[in-house]
């Protein structure tokens, strides 16, 4: 029948996507979703996970942690390490990104330092952890050269001194993670075209007006978009911090990760954990809306 | 104002490759003049060379009676329209009208002024607000002239500016910008590979070729009196006719027919009579053929032609022929080779010409408009 046959159609054509999407959409409601919902269940009950009839708590661990100094010591921990890193980040990858990109290097040495410069991306958070261990150790080589040039008078435990081992983390973590915007803007310089740079030689442009006026406008929509998935990125870094300090000395390099990792698996306070959990999900869902809404405006 | 005399500019790249070779150019105060030439034969780089964007290898570059070869482009006091615009995007009109000045630190209240001024001259006063996104090609096109015009430079240098907008809009920009230049009375040098905007643009035009110019003449002086065959096959469009003939008798002999010359032809040209008996590359342009069967064309001689295909303009026929001689290539290596329907010759007839396809028709030759070059050189006789 014509007309059977077409409704068929018609409704194979409205089906296709759904069932070409239903995959990811099984994985990521399984995988995501529901272990999501499961967690801000878990922050509104007493003894989560630990009994089997667990009784509503309202707001009471959220309570606790918001009482809790650690809480907020983890949470200015938090800030500090992740603006730091995103700003160092951007003016690192910048840098570096300007000197490839620029055709008064030799070629062949700008190709040499592009293999340099992105070989901290090939390393995992572990290898990263260690190799700064190592480095930052009293006797390591850091404490060794600093105290050659004169810097340091005795050797700094910078991973286990309270004034230091923030610093030091968040030092790691910018060593680690730059090259993603070094990467990101040298694609968005390369893509400037070059008669803009000429229309400003002519117009008499020194060579930090040119920066100012024609490439950091230019590379606005990157740096905003890299800007703020490393915001949410770097606010959940666990494994770097983990293996380094493990949020120690007395707490001065606890974040939020592993102020939430330490109440569910060092406490088993999963419930309070939990909040503690959703508080980091509802700071990383601010920013993805904002960053969401950015690339709609564009 | 200013004049710009380039002597002996010389453009050698890396590879040993010779973009401009000796190229000798005198741009009067006020003058517009054209650089015009195919794909690669360095007028953009002459232009860039002048603007300070390209080293000169060797040569001597004034501007206003000032040596600027080791200048940068921001002290020769010029301003420079590119192919591409170079409008700032997230820039509005105003902001990049003013880019200049503000970099020169202008005060606020001074760079409005001027900028007003050029949006009133180009008619951009209700965009001034707008980016450069928003805007059609003509308008941006006028943003362009604005951002050049604010630095009220010695020179304005042009590098295709029209080439990026349709041939309609072209047309009237090609006007607006003749008209500015005039008002403005600014030395300026033009670059594009269209020698429709080369003919009617500019008061004198140099035409290049593979680095080497070629000539530099108004342009009635290139169309009527080219100094060889390239320029006698770029300047005009449907290109001129260039065919082998042997000069034999007074006569033209071509394969199968012959064209008798005119004592006239003999006159303004006495090295004419030295090809007796030789090969000579005669020329005549597509508007100095005729349809004999016309009372245009019932005064000149014919030679025998068939017509391989009509174009039908309205105003005009563009038709190609193929008659019985050795077509010879002008050297232009962007001329089309629009021979592929067996046709060597392009005629312009008018539109009451009742000729068609495939039709053996008697082709009338104005032979008071005949070009003669030298078959080894191809220089003008």
């Amino acid at each position: 029948m014509p007309r059977q046959k077409r409704s068929r159609h018609r409704l194979k054509r409205a089906v296709a996507p759904y069932l070409y999407l239903s995959p990811s959409l099984l994985i990521i409601g399984l995988l995501m979703l529901l272990p999501m919902v499961t967690v801000i269940g878990y922050s509104f009950q007493n003894s989560a996970v630990l009994r089997r009839d667990p009784s509503f708590a309202g707001l009471k661990h959220y309570q606790a942690i918001f009482n809790d100094p650690v809480f907020w010591a983890s949470l200015w921990h938090t800030l500090y390490f992740t603006c730091m890193s995103v700003v160092f980040h951007m003016t690192i990858g910048m840098v570096f990104a300007l000197m490839l990109n620029s055709d008064r290097i030799n070629p062949t040495l700008r190709n040499v330092l592009r293999v340099l410069y992105i070989l901290p991306w090939l390393f995992t958070a572990v290898i990263i952890a260690v190799i700064w261990r190592l480095l930052l150790e009293p006797n390591g080589v850091v404490n060794s050269v600093l105290m050659q040039m004169g810097i340091i008078g005795s050797k700094v435990e910078w991973f286990s001194s309270p004034e230091t081992a923030l610093h030091a983390v968040t030092f790691a973590n910018i060593w680690a993670g730059y090259p993603l915007f070094m990467v990101s803007l040298l694609a968005g310089l390369q893509g400037i075209p070059k008669d803009f740079y000429e229309a400003a030689d002519i117009d008499g442009a020194k060579a930090y007006q040119k920066l100012i006026f024609i490439t950091i406008p230019q590379l606005m929509p990157i740096i905003i978009s890299i800007s703020l998935l490393d915001f949410i990125w770097t606010m959940q870094v666990f494994p770097l911090i983990w293996i380094t300090t493990g949020g120690g000395p007395i707490y001065s390099t606890e974040v939020l990760s592993t102020y939430t990792y330490k109440l569910a698996f060092s406490s088993y306070n999963l419930s309070q954990a939990s909040a503690s959990a959703v508080v980091i999900l509802l700071i990383s869902l601010g920013l993805t809306l904002f960053y969401i809404r950015y690339q709609k405006a564009r | 104002m200013a004049e710009v005399i380039l002597e002996n500019i010389c453009k050698t790249y890396g590879n040993n490759f010779r973009a401009i070779d000796q190229l000798n150019l005198s741009v009067e105060d006020g003058e517009f003049l054209i650089l015009v030439g195919p794909s690669g034969c360095g007028k953009s780089t002459a232009l860039r060379m002048i603007a300070g964007l390209e080293d000169i290898t060797s040569g001597s570059l004034r501007i206003g009676g000032v040596d600027v070869v080791d200048m940068p482009p921001k002290d020769r006091d010029i301003a420079m329209v590119f192919q591409s615009y170079a409008l700032y995007p997230h820039m509005t009109v105003f902001e990049n009208i003013a880019f200049s000045m503000r970099l020169a630190g202008k005060p606020k209240a001074e760079r409005k002024k001027r900028v007003d001024e050029i949006a009133k001259t180009l008619q951009l006063t209700s965009l001034l607000d707008s980016k450069p996104a928003n805007l059609s090609g003509g308008q941006r096109q006028r943003v362009a002239m604005g951002r050049a015009m604010v630095r009220e430079p010695a020179a304005f240098l042009m590098d295709e500016p029209l080439s990026n907008l349709d041939a309609k809009l072209r047309v009237q920009m090609r006007a607006e910008i003749t008209s500015l230049q005039k008002q403005l009375g600014v030395t300026t040098i033009y670059v594009t590979h269209d020698q429709i905007e080369a003919m009617t643009m500019g008061d004198r035009v140099a035409v290049l070729k593979g680095g080497v110019l070629q000539q530099v003449d108004t342009p009635k002086r290139l169309y009527e009196a080219p100094v060889n065959a390239f320029v006698a096959g770029f300047i005009g469009s449907p290109s001129m006719n260039l065919f082998e003939a042997t000069l034999k008798g007074g006569e033209l002999v071509f394969r199968d027919f012959a064209i008798r010359l005119q004592d006239a032809a003999f006159v303004g040209r006495p090295a004419l009579r030295s090809y007796e008996g030789r090969k000579i590359v005669f020329g005549i342009r597509p508007e100095d053929l005729y349809d004999s069967s016309l009372e245009s064309g019932r005064k000149y001689q014919t030679i025998p032609a068939k017509v391989t295909s009509i174009e039908e303009l309205g105003s005009e026929h563009i038709v190609h022929l193929n008659i019985d001689a050795v077509r010879v290539d002008s050297g232009d290596p962007d001329a089309v080779e629009d021979f592929g329907l067996a046709s060597n010759a392009v005629a312009r007839f008018e539109p009451a010409s009742a000729i068609h396809s495939g039709s053996e028709i008697r082709l009338a030759v104005d032979d008071g408009k005949f070009h003669f070059f030298d078959p080894e050189t191809h220089l003008a006789i």
